[in-house]
């Protein structure tokens, strides 16, 4: 796939726009998944995964074929949702959302029962853990997401962050050790 | 074996190796058999849990051509990247271009300063030297007092009662009047008093006998006498001795130095 990509890359830099769709319908649900994680709602996402795919054009020129587009248009994509995380507001983004207000963007734990009681925990430990994520620093929040959520190894974050392996480790380490820290109040409520 | 620290039981979750720690298969063992970090990892696992993946709403199985569509429009096409040989044949074109345009100003501006600082304005039209103008002009110069002195000689000896002879003197005179004035005004001009009074009396005999319809014996001894024509045939023939292969040599001005 890498080599396919590699050509199709090729071709579009010697002037065949069309060829770019390829790409983009090959790698766009890997960059709305990461988009989603990170940004937390699917408006933003998709805002993420236009914006990701335009930078990428823009920057084919520069790409080096070393790694593989997609590991290229991924790390893009990163940067992409954390440039939007932080230009929204974030107290927006990860507030305990009213039940009366569908406006607002929630971030929810799927509720297994109708029991009142369980969602009103479920609202709450959602709440928790968002403003637990919240309070990480740009790089533990997108390496935690990524060693987490994504299922990526130390190597590919490094490479996603642009950052040395062992530092990529450490991030996540003190992003799980923060999320541990304050979600400690709820451990009894599990 | 001393117990994991957190960072080691964080490496176990993840299935890492810590930095200079056992190796996770040792981390393991030691879980399965030290009671209080398998309750720390337990409770690490749990924290962990609750922080469990979003569900990523699902897409469209065209949602690649969705995106594609809406991205298309505000693209425009990479140019193809010119071949090295192409660019350095274009910078060498350019070049020689730049170089022929430099060399092409240099010339002129230079050609404008030389002009201008070591070159004398010609003083006569056609860019010929001094010496060479005024030798075309005392050659016909000379050819003029020539005719002239031809003319009065016959004058001199003319018979009255010859029609035709007096017809071929008077257009002869009509002739060398218009050019004996030019020269007369030249010669005043440059400062040549001799030649300038010589051809102002030959003037005035040209003059009488161009315009005399008829000229009559009587006519022509009053000329002989009043314009004093030996006179003036005299100091025509002195300054035809003027010329530069009977005196000083080739540079010396011949009948005049106009």
């Amino acid at each position: 796939m890498p080599e396919t990509d590699h050509a199709v890359v090729r071709a579009v830099l010697a002037g065949d726009k069309e060829a770019y769709g390829a790409l983009v319908r090959v790698h766009s649900a890997a960059v709305f998944r990461v988009a989603f994680r990170i940004a937390g709602n699917e408006a933003d996402a998709e805002e993420i995964v236009q914006d990701t795919f335009l930078r990428g054009y823009q920057r084919l020129a520069g790409f080096e074929f070393r790694s593989g587009f997609g590991t290229w248009i991924y790390r893009i994509a990163v940067n992409c949702a954390l440039n939007r995380v932080q230009q929204t507001d974030p107290e927006a983004a990860y507030r305990p959302g009213e039940e009366d207000d569908p406006e607002q963007k929630l971030v929810q734990v799927a509720a297994t029962g109708a029991d009142p009681e369980r969602l009103l925990l479920s609202q709450e430990i959602s709440s928790a853990r968002a403003i637990a994520v919240k309070r990480l620093t740009a790089t533990e929040r997108t390496a935690f997401i990524l060693r987490h959520m994504e299922d990526r190894s130390t190597t590919e974050i490094a490479e996603i962050l642009g950052i040395a392996p062992n530092a990529a480790k450490q991030a996540v380490f003190r992003a799980v050790q923060k999320l541990r820290r304050e979600l400690a109040p709820l451990r009894g409520n599990a | 074996m001393k117990h994991l620290t957190e960072e080691q039981l964080i490496a176990t979750f993840y299935g890492e190796e810590a930095d200079g720690g056992p190796s996770p298969d040792a981390m393991a063992a030691h879980l399965g058999a030290c009671r209080e970090c398998g309750a720390r990892y337990a409770e690490l696992q749990q924290d962990l849990e609750r922080v469990r993946p979003e569900p990523v709403p699902t897409r469209a199985a065209d949602y690649g051509d969705q995106v594609w569509q809406r991205l298309s429009p505000t693209l425009t096409p990479h140019k193809r990247p010119q071949p090295r040989w192409h660019r350095w044949f274009q910078f060498r074109v350019l070049l020689i271009t730049a170089a022929c345009a430099a060399l092409t100003a240099l010339a002129f501006v230079g050609g404008r300063f030389w002009e201008r600082h070591f070159t004398k304005p010609p003083q006569i039209a056609g860019g010929a030297t001094p010496q060479s103008t005024q030798r075309v002009v005392l050659v016909v110069l000379t050819d003029h007092l020539d005719r002239t002195e031809r003319l009065l000689v016959a004058l001199n000896h003319a018979d009255a009662s010859d029609a035709v002879e007096n017809s071929q003197l008077q257009s002869e005179a009509r002739e060398l009047l218009a050019s004996n004035r030019l020269y007369r005004t030249t010669a005043s001009e440059v400062g040549d008093p001799a030649l300038s009074r010589t051809l102002d009396r030959v003037e005035g005999v040209l003059a009488e006998v161009a315009n005399n319809p008829n000229l009559t014996s009587a006519d022509l001894a009053r000329l002989r006498d009043q314009m004093n024509t030996e006179g003036i045939l005299f100091e025509i023939r002195v300054l035809l001795s003027r010329t530069p292969e009977s005196t000083t040599g080739l540079n010396r001005p011949k009948g005049a130095s106009i």
